[in-house]
C-alpha cells in the first residue's frame, strides 16, 4: 500500500437512536411527518458524518406498537435509505424501554472496537404506554449509557404522557410538543441535527471550566440550552392550538 | 437574526455596500454568505447574536491590524447595524479542501512534499500570528484547508484570535486544547497554541491523534470524565518511551502505524520530546513554531525524489537508507551543512533563502540539485538567485558561481552564499 493513502483516521462511533411509538394514533399525518422528516434529514447528518474525523454518525431506529421492533440496527447514516414506518396496535412503551436498555451496552449495540461517544436517545410518541412501563423507565435509568446520553423527547399532540418523557429525558425543557405535522418536521429537523452535531465531536471545553452541575454531561448541557433557544424562537409553535 | 435574502444591500464598515447572492453555510455562531462587492465575490459571516462588545472591539482591531500573512481568511470589513454584526473575508478557492476530509481519507496530498509544504506554511502562519502578538486559541480540524496538489493552506474561523489569555468565550475541542486548558488551570495562550500546533502536525502527517492509542480505543463510552482525564489530565503520547499502555492498535490505528517508522528519526524524536509527559504539563517547554519550523525545513531537506520516481526519506545520520517505496537501499547521498540544517543533496532537492542568506524566507527556492545533461554521474547545484556565489575548493583553489550556473558536487568543497554565510558539502 502506498502510504501516503491513509484509511480512515480511527473514529470513535456515535449512535443516533430514533425510539418512535407506531400505535394506531399514530397513523396518517404524525406517522407520515415522522417519515418524511427523518428521510430528509439523514443526509443532513450524513454530511456531519462524512467530515467528522471525531466520530462516525451511526442511526439505529426502534418502533414500538403491540411489540417492539428494530427498524435497523445501528448502521452508517452515509448511505443508509429509510424505510417508512407503519402505525397500528398498541403502545408497549415499557417492552420499549427494556428492549432499549438491552441494547446499550458494550457486548450489545455499542461494541465499537473504536469506542464511542455518549448516545443520542430521542423519542417520539402521541400516547399513553399500554403496557406496564414504571419499572422498565426505572432500570433503563441506571443503565450508565442512558445516563451520559443526550436524550430528548417530541410529545406528538395533547394526548402524549409528558411525564412519562420528562422522565425519560429527565428535564422538561427537553420534551418539545408539535401540534401540526409541520412542527413536528421541524422539530425532528433541529433535534436530529443539533444533537447530532454536538453528541459526534470531542467535548467542548469552555473557558474556565465546564458543566455548572458535575453531574451533567457537558454536550447534554450543550443541546439543552439549544433546544431551550429553539424553544424562544419557536414558541409560537408550542402554543398552537392542537391540530392532531 | 433573519436570513439574509439574495440582493439585500448591506453597508460596511468602510463605507462601501455588500450585495448578499447566496448563503453558502451554518455554523454554531453564524450563518456565511457569498456576497458582491464592487464587482467582486467575497464571504460574509454574519453572527446568530449580536456578539459581546469585547468581541466586536477586538475584531474591529483585527480588521486594523490586517492578516499576519496571506494564509489567513482574515477579517477585512465589519458589518455593523443595530440588528447584525458580521465581518467580509476573502472566499475560500475551491481547490482548497477541508482538513478534516483528509483525516477522514476523502481527500490526500499528491505527494509528500505537499505534505511537507503544508505543514510549514502553517506553522510559519502561526509564528507570524505569534508575533503580532495575538493568539489563535482554538486551532483544531476544522480552521484549515488544504491544496491537496500544493500544500497551499488557508486557515479560517479568525474571530476569536485575541491577545493571549483574553477570554472572547471561546470554546475548544478537548482533542486539540492543551492539558492545562483542558482542565481548566490556564486561559488559551501562545503556549497553549504551540501545544494544538503540534497535534495539528502530528494528525497531518499521521494521520491519527498523538493520543488515541490502546488505551483510548479501551474506552466504552468516552464521557466528559474521561476525555478530560486522556486528553488533559493524564494524557499519553502513543509513542511515549517510558509508557507502554498506549500503544496504536493494529487493525484500529492503521495509519500511524504504517507511517511512524518511515519518517527519519530525528523527526520522530521532535515528536516523543514535544508529547513526552514533562512536556505535556509544563507548557514553557514546547517547541515553538519557530522551533517546529526548523524540524520541518529540516525534514523538507531530507525528502528525496528516489530513482524509482517516488518521493522517500533519507536518514542523514544512517550510511544507507531504504527506499520505502521500492525497498532499495538509497546510500547516503553527500549533504550540504549550513548552520544547523543539513540539505541531502539528491537530483530535484530545492534548497530555500533561509538556508542561503540570512532572509527569513522558507518559500523562495535559491538553489536545486540538477543531474549533469551530458554525464548523469555528475550532479551540480544550480544557483537560483541573483547573486554571485563563491566555491572554495579543498586545495584552496576559487571557483564563481553566477547566477543560473551550477556547480558540481563533490566533497570538502565549501560554498560561499555571502560573506556570514557558508555551506560544506560532506
Amino acid at each position: 500500500m502506498n502510504p501516503l493513502e491513509a484509511v480512515e483516521i480511527a473514529r470513535r462511533q456515535m449512535t443516533l437512536f430514533f425510539i418512535v411509538d407506531t400505535s394506531g394514533s399514530m397513523n396518517g399525518e404524525k406517522i407520515a411527518a415522522v417519515n418524511t422528516a427523518i428521510r430528509e434529514v439523514l443526509p443532513e447528518i450524513a454530511d456531519i458524518s462524512s467530515e467528522n474525523a471525531d466520530a462516525q454518525i451511526k442511526v439505529a431506529c426502534l418502533q414500538f406498537a403491540s411489540d417492539v421492533q428494530w427498524l435497523f440496527k445501528p448502521a452508517d447514516v452515509e448511505g443508509l435509505t429509510w424505510t417508512d414506518l407503519n402505525a397500528g396496535g398498541m403502545t408497549v412503551m415499557g417492552e420499549a424501554f427494556n428492549e432499549l436498555n438491552k441494547k446499550l451496552s458494550r457486548k450489545e449495540f455499542l461494541d465499537s472496537p473504536t469506542g464511542n461517544f455518549a448516545p443520542v436517545l430521542f423519542l417520539m410518541s402521541d400516547g399513553q404506554p399500554t403496557d406496564e412501563y414504571r419499572k422498565a423507565l426505572d432500570s433503563l435509568r441506571e443503565n450508565r449509557w442512558f445516563k451520559v446520553a443526550i436524550r430528548v423527547a417530541i410529545a406528538i399532540g395533547d394526548d402524549a404522557d409528558k411525564n412519562i418523557l420528562e422522565e425519560f429525558t429527565g428535564n422538561s425543557e427537553l420534551v418539545l410538543t408539535a401540534h401540526t405535522p409541520e412542527t413536528l418536521k421541524q422539530m425532528i429537523r433541529f433535534v436530529s441535527v443539533t444533537s447530532s452535531k454536538i453528541g459526534s465531536r470531542s467535548s467542548g471545553i469552555g473557558v474556565g471550566g465546564g458543566s455548572a452541575n458535575p453531574e451533567e454531561e457537558s454536550k447534554q448541557a450543550e443541546f439543552a440550552e439549544q433546544v431551550k433557544e429553539f424553544k424562544d424562537e419557536n414558541a409560537d409553535l408550542e402554543a398552537l392550538s392542537d391540530g392532531f | 437574526m433573519k436570513e439574509l435574502s439574495s440582493n439585500t444591500r448591506i453597508p460596511l464598515s468602510n463605507g462601501i455596500t455588500a450585495t448578499v447572492k447566496q448563503k453558502l453555510g451554518e455554523g454554531g455562531q453564524g450563518s456565511v454568505y457569498r456576497v458582491e462587492i464592487n464587482g467582486n465575490d467575497y464571504a460574509l459571516k454574519v453572527y446568530n447574536k449580536y456578539p459581546s462588545r469585547a468581541f466586536v472591539r477586538n475584531l474591529e482591531d483585527n480588521v486594523k491590524k490586517g492578516a499576519p500573512t496571506k494564509h489567513f481568511l482574515w477579517p477585512l470589513w465589519t458589518v455593523d447595524s443595530s440588528e447584525m454584526f458580521g465581518y467580509v473575508m476573502d472566499i475560500r478557492p475551491k481547490e482548497y479542501v477541508d482538513f478534516s476530509k483528509f483525516l477522514v481519507a476523502k481527500a490526500r496530498f499528491a505527494s509528500w512534499s505537499a505534505m511537507i509544504n503544508a505543514s510549514i506554511q502553517i506553522t510559519y502562519a502561526f509564528r507570524e500570528l505569534h508575533r503580532k502578538g495575538l493568539s489563535y486559541q482554538d486551532l483544531n480540524d476544522g480552521n484549515f484547508f488544504f491544496n491537496p496538489t500544493t500544500g497551499d493552506v488557508l486557515i479560517c474561523d479568525n474571530d476569536n484570535v485575541c491577545p493571549p489569555s483574553t477570554n472572547l468565550g471561546i470554546k475548544g475541542k478537548c482533542r486539540y486544547m492543551a492539558p492545562e486548558v483542558v482542565i481548566g488551570n490556564n486561559k488559551p495562550n501562545n503556549l497553549s497554541d504551540y501545544f494544538s500546533l503540534s497535534v495539528v502536525l502530528f494528525m497531518l502527517f499521521f494521520n491519527n491523534h498523538p493520543f488515541d492509542g490502546k488505551r483510548v480505543a479501551d474506552v466504552p463510552c468516552l464521557n466528559d470524565a474521561i476525555e478530560r482525564n486522556v486528553y488533559g489530565e493524564n494524557p499519553i503520547f502513543i509513542y511515549d518511551p517510558n509508557k507502554a499502555n498506549n500503544r496504536p492498535v493494529r487493525g484500529i490505528h492503521t495509519n500511524v502505524i504504517i507511517r511512524w517508522p518511515l519518517f527519519p528519526d530525528f523527526f520522530r524524536q521532535a515528536f516523543i520530546e514535544a508529547f513526552s509527559e514533562d512536556v505535556l504539563h509544563d507548557p514553557n517547554k514546547r517547541k515553538s513554531d519557530n522551533e517546529w519550523l526548523r524540524i520541518l525545513t529540516q525534514l523538507r531537506s531530507q525528502t528525496i525524489t528516489h530513482t524509482c520516481g517516488n518521493e522517500t526519506f533519507v536518514d542523514l545520520d544512517k550510511t544507507f537508507t531504504l527506499c520505502f517505496n521500492c525497498q532499495k537501499s538509497i546510500e547516503k547521498p553527500l549533504m550540504l551543512t549550513i548552520g544547523k540544517q543539513r540539505i541531502a543533496l539528491y537530483p530535484k532537492m530545492k534548497v530555500y533563502a533561509n538556508q542561503t542568506s540570512s532572509f527569513d524566507d522558507m518559500f523562495t527556492v535559491t538553489s536545486e540539485v540538477i543531474i549533469n545533461k551530458n554525464n548523469p554521474n555528475i550532479w551540480g547545484l544550480m544557483n537560483r538567485t541573483q547573486d554571485k556565489w563563491k566555491a572554495v575548493y579543498p586545495n584552496g583553489k576559487e571557483l564563481e558561481i553566477k547566477p543560473n550556473a551550477g556547480l558540481p558536487i563533490y566533497k570538502d568543497v565549501e560554498i560561499q552564499f555571502s560573506s556570514h554565510i557558508k555551506g560544506n558539502i560532506q
